[in-house]
């Protein structure tokens, strides 16, 4: 009885952390397209949504503008979307594209290794779902629907901030 | 005696008429040919998006192909939304 629960409990283990859900998120720091230093970690206290596009994927460029609305509707109960560039990329069309679409959140230059250290899916776009403490919370593959937002993200920023950094340090303790 | 029989020989067509309409309205197959569609990690956005279309049953995309196979019910989706739901991936339907 206990090994069986041991093997369900491992089985689950290593099924979440496949997905990356439920672990820390990883360290990132990168430089905007603005030459500003982006670390994941200032944004602790935040939901955070890190988007991985490109500016050759058609999808990433047709998802952009509704991350600009969730960003400007949600900014202010602590949504907060880092997007990550996937190579091959041109600091200056990313420039030029993001100033073109008026995007309103910080867009950083990433790497194969910045995206492979989120998930191992290579689909475009990609967004990863971090929660108030750091932690990684759901991965979604493709262009963000309202539904996924709805569903995965929008309880995510009805807990209060204070209540997230609340069991930051308690964890922390 | 006769009236009753031709009374209940309508109703048995009605209801075998309602049940054919419904069984040939039901499940369609569609191919939509899709312009632009080089980038094996894009590709899964439009099989995303029509999947979470009511009415789509099954989407299956050929990026090498540059298609979608699209299997629906044409009671609850027409192909003119299943286009117009490509197009808003980014990418562009092939007229």
């Amino acid at each position: 009885m206990l090994r069986a629960a041991v093997f369900v409990f491992v089985l689950v283990a290593l099924s979440h952390s496949a997905l990356g859900q439920g672990v820390k998120a990883p360290s990132l720091t990168l430089k905007s397209t603005e030459g500003r230093t982006v670390r994941l970690s200032d944004y602790r206290g935040k939901v955070v949504l890190i988007n991985f596009w490109a500016t050759w994927c058609p999808p990433c460029r047709a998802e952009m503008p509704d991350l600009v609305k969730l960003q400007r509707a949600y900014g202010k109960d602590g949504l907060q979307i880092i997007g990550v560039t996937y190579p091959p990329e041109r600091r200056a069309r990313v420039r030029r594209f993001t100033r073109k679409l008026k995007v309103n959140y910080p867009v950083v230059l990433g790497t194969h290794e910045t995206k492979a250290g989120f998930s191992p899916d290579e689909t475009l776009p990609l967004t990863v779902i971090i929660d108030r403490e750091g932690t990684i919370r759901g991965i979604i593959a493709g262009i963000l629907l309202p539904e996924e937002f709805n569903v995965q993200i929008k309880p995510l920023l009805q807990r209060r901030a204070s209540e997230g950094e609340m069991n930051h340090v308690q964890k922390n303790k | 005696m006769f009236r009753r029989i031709s009374n209940f020989a309508v109703a048995c067509a009605m209801v075998l008429a309602l049940g054919l309409t419904t069984a040939f309205a039901a499940t369609k197959t569609t191919t939509i040919r899709v312009a632009g569609m080089k980038c094996n990690q894009c590709a899964s956005s439009v099989a995303k998006a029509l999947k979470a279309t009511a009415g789509v049953q099954e989407a299956v995309i050929s990026s090498e192909k540059g298609e979608a196979v699209i299997t629906y019910d044409d009671e609850k989706v027409t192909e003119a939304k299943l286009r117009e739901v490509i197009n808003s991936t980014g990418f562009k339907v092939a007229e």
